[in-house]
Order: structure tokens, then C-alpha cells, then sequence
């Protein structure tokens, strides 16, 4: 790839369509200028990732439908100052978006009842695979998880999906603290590659 | 210390999944982010990769939350494009003193020592890099650079990411009333810094302020700050759009809305 071509080389072919990344980076400048009409256009395109990874964190369809509206609201709210370095509008906006249910998370005192509920954390590879919407993206990213070692997959998926602080998660797969953030780190590594994100 | 910072290199995976604990550990980890660029770009792909497991866990919300975010939209006002504040969720503001960032950005202070002093013939990043090579100069400047960054250090990471980019481009013109403004212009993050250096005083209740100024609309990018010594410390212009011009005016003090004044300055910006 030529390393000048910035537009080519800065979008990430890892998430949902590809050729909608540049589309929707186009569509948060309009939504920075106040288009109201932009933004349903943006919601309809990213309402369902983010409530669906508020969910999968929070697990409370109702918790997760509130911190869903903050954050649109807060899209919204602060896309004039949106920065493209973080890597397009997909990643700013799910990256606000695990970051408030996280926020939501270690904010609430209901840590003994997420305690309880690690139980119910599996590698999602079982959910992924149950899911009924078979998406491009949920079968590159069910594939790519596949293709790590239990152990990486269990701390990534522990920590994204299950919203743990590595401490926590080495706490849960009864692991040192460097063991952990090195399995997430090669984990994502070979996430990366797999995805193709350059 | 080498130990240390490769132990902190580690964390770019737990960091990008936000998995890092709030408090000293964060604080640290994000200036140590802000000089290093291959740990940022490593935490860019990460995100990337968490993207992806966001897009792959997609669940339709309830219906009618569409008509309730559009009713809260509809009376939420937006925040004011603000060039010299970026909203990152993630950014952590330290008390910690800013010094050992500086020490540690001294490579790409060397960008902004050729702004500062207007090497209005650098054109080309070789060129930069022979400027950069000027000891003597880089000795002499140091102490206004400090000074410079030291008010820029509100943006420092913002500024550390931009000067640090791997395809950067410098540009610059002599606006119509003398003076030159220098830009260092990241094409693919559509990122600019500008700086000024010989700008006419301006009396007082005026401001200089800065425009990106496309085809359709003018947007401001902001004010430039007060001269020191001659030279406005760096400004970060965000949102670049293809067919913008960099465009400069004299605005009452506070800036307006849409230039009032004939732009003195109207640089294109290749993106």
C-alpha cells in the first residue's frame, strides 16, 4: 500500500462494511455542523453496536437502554470535537461507548452482583455462534477469536465483553498481573492481523 | 527505568479494551502514550480490533429509543468547535509537572522549533530534518520553546500525535499584511498545527482568528493566541475537509461566527 495514500491506509477493514467507513466519518462532519438529518443517518448505522456492546457489558436491558441514549446524545453533543487520529467514526463512537458502560460499571456499588454474574461470563464464541444474525462481522470476528489460544481469547473476551479490569481478570483466571496483560496484548495482536486491521 | 517502560508498553492491549484500573496506573499509562508513537499507534490498531468486537455483538435496540435520542437531540446544544480543547474520553488530565514529557518530546520539538522560528522554506521533511540538525539553533531556541509548549501542554498529546506522524506535511505562507504562518499538516488525520511568527500587533479588542474555509462553508478553527516575543505558540485545527484553505482575519476580540474581515491568509491544505 502506498504510505501516502492516507485515505486507504487509515480506515480499518475489520469493521461491518467496509465501504461505509469513509461514509460514516463523512456523515460525523455533517453531524458537527449541527444536520440533525446526518445524525438519524448515523444512528441507524451505529445505535445497534452501541447498545449492543452497552449490553453485553451491562447485560440490563434497561441499564444498558440508558446509558445507549447517553452516549448517542453525547455523540452528538460533542461531535465538533470528534478526532480522527482515534481511528474513524466507528471506533470514536464504540470507543465512548464500552468506556460509559465500563464507566457505569465501576461507578455502581453493584459490584458483588457483577461478582455473581462473572459466572455467566463465557468466551463469546458460544454466544457469537448462537447468535441469530449471521453478519459479515460476527463471523470474521467469531473466526478470529477462534484462531487464539484459549487463554488469550478468555482475557479478551473477560475484559471487553465482560468488562473486567485485567486485575480482575488475572484475579479470575488465577494468573499473574504480567501474564495477563501480555495474553491480551499477543491476543490482540493476532486479532489484528486476523481482521486485517492495518 | 527501561524495565519500567517496557513494563508500561504491555498495557497497550489492556488499555485499548479499557481495562485498566482508574487512577495512577491510567494517569501514567496515558503520558507515557502521549511520547510514545509506537505504542499509540499499537493502542489505534487495538481499537480497531475492539471495533470490530463491537460491531460483531450489534443488538437492535428497543424501538423507541430512536424517537427519544432524536427528541434529546433536537434540544441539546453542541459544543463549540473549540480547536484548543479535545474531547478524549479517555485522556486523564495529570497534575504530575509536564517536564519529563518535554524531555521526552525533544524529537518532535524539533518540528516545532522550525514553526517557532519560521523556516518558511522547509519544505519537505528532508529539509526538516536538516533544520533539525541544527544544534546550535535548537540550543538557542530551547528556552522559548519551553515556554511556547508550556502553554500548548493543555494539548500536548494532541500536538505530540500530530508532530509525530509519519507522513507529515510542512507548509507556509506570508499573509498579505507581513508575518508568516507555518503548518504542519497531517493529511491523514486531517489534523493541523498552525503557528505564527511576525504578525502585525494587533490594538486592543481585536484577535486574530483562523478559518478553515471550504467551498460550501467557512468554518472557524479559532483564535490564535497572543504573540510572545513575535510567535503565537502552537494551535491544533481539527476536522479538515477536502478543498479547505487555512484562512486568517482580524475579528473584535471573543472571534465571530463567519469572517468579517478580508482574510489576510488563505493557504490551501492538501488533503
Amino acid at each position: 500500500m502506498n504510505p501516502n495514500d492516507s485515505d486507504a491506509s487509515r480506515f480499518t477493514p475489520a469493521t461491518a462494511d467496509r465501504r461505509g467507513e469513509r461514509d460514516l466519518d463523512d456523515l460525523l462532519v455533517h453531524v458537527a455542523r449541527g444536520d440533525q438529518v446526518a445524525f438519524e443517518a448515523l444512528y441507524d448505522r451505529l445505535a445497534g453496536p452501541v447498545y449492543g456492546v452497552i449490553r453485553r457489558v451491562l447485560r440490563d436491558p434497561s441499564q444498558s437502554e440508558e446509558v445507549a441514549q447517553e452516549v448517542l446524545l453525547e455523540v452528538w453533543r460533542t461531535a465538533t470535537r470528534f478526532d480522527p487520529a482515534m481511528g474513524g467514526a466507528a471506533t470514536w463512537v464504540s470507543t465512548i461507548a464500552h468506556r460509559r458502560a465500563i464507566d457505569r460499571i465501576r461507578s455502581t456499588t453493584a459490584a458483588a452482583d457483577r461478582e455473581q454474574k462473572t459466572a455467566d461470563v463465557r468466551p463469546p464464541h458460544d454466544e457469537v455462534a448462537e447468535a441469530v444474525e449471521a453478519s459479515l462481522d460476527r463471523e470474521r470476528v467469531r473466526r478470529c477469536l477462534e484462531s487464539l489460544t484459549e487463554m488469550q481469547r478468555e482475557s479478551i473476551t473477560l475484559a471487553y465483553y465482560g468488562g473486567h479490569s485485567y486485575r480482575q481478570v488475572a484475579e479470575l483466571l488465577n494468573v499473574t498481573l504480567g501474564a495477563i496483560k501480555t495474553r491480551i496484548r499477543d491476543g490482540l495482536i493476532r486479532m489484528r492481523d486476523c481482521l486485517g486491521v492495518n | 527505568m527501561r524495565f519500567f517502560r517496557q513494563d508500561l508498553h504491555t498495557l497497550t492491549g489492556a488499555y485499548a479494551l479499557d481495562a485498566l484500573d482508574q487512577g495512577s496506573e491510567l494517569t501514567r499509562f496515558n503520558r507515557h502514550l502521549s511520547r510514545c508513537q509506537s505504542c499509540a499507534s499499537e493502542v489505534r490498531g487495538f481499537r480497531e480490533v475492539a471495533t470490530a468486537m463491537a460491531f460483531a455483538a450489534t443488538t437492535e435496540p428497543p424501538p423507541e429509543m430512536r424517537d427519544q435520542v432524536m427528541a434529546a437531540v433536537a434540544r441539546t446544544r453542541q459544543l463549540p468547535p473549540e480547536v484548543r480543547t479535545h474531547a478524549r474520553p479517555r485522556r486523564t488530565r495529570s497534575a504530575a509537572p509536564w517536564i519529563p514529557w518535554l524531555s521526552g518530546a525533544i524529537a518532535t520539538a524539533g518540528i516545532v522549533i522550525a514553526v517557532l522560528f519560521g523556516f518558511a522554506q522547509a519544505h519537505t521533511q528532508n529539509e526538516l530534518n536538516q533544520a533539525r540538525a541544527q544544534n546550535q539553533a535548537l540550543a538557542a531556541a530551547q528556552a522559548r520553546v519551553e515556554a511556547a509548549l508550556n502553554q500548548a501542554r493543555e494539548h500536548d498529546q494532541a500536538l505530540a500525535e500530530i508532530l509525530g506522524a509519519p507522513h507529515v506535511t510542512l507548509l507556509s505562507q506570508r499573509t498579505t499584511k507581513g508575518g508568516v504562518a507555518v503548518v504542519v499538516l497531517d493529511a491523514a488525520t486531517r489534523k493541523l498545527v498552525v503557528a505564527t511568527s511576525g504578525l502585525p500587533a494587533l490594538p486592543a479588542g481585536k484577535v486574530y482568528q483562523l478559518w478553515l474555509i471550504g467551498p460550501v462553508k467557512i468554518v472557524s478553527a479559532g483564535l490564535l493566541p497572543t504573540a510572545q516575543a513575535g510567535v503565537t505558540t502552537p494551535v491544533v485545527a481539527t476536522g479538515i475537509t477536502k478543498g479547505d484553505k487555512l484562512g486568517l482575519t482580524v475579528e473584535p476580540a471573543g472571534g465571530s461566527k463567519q469572517p468579517t474581515t478580508t482574510p489576510i491568509l488563505a493557504l490551501p491544505l492538501p488533503v
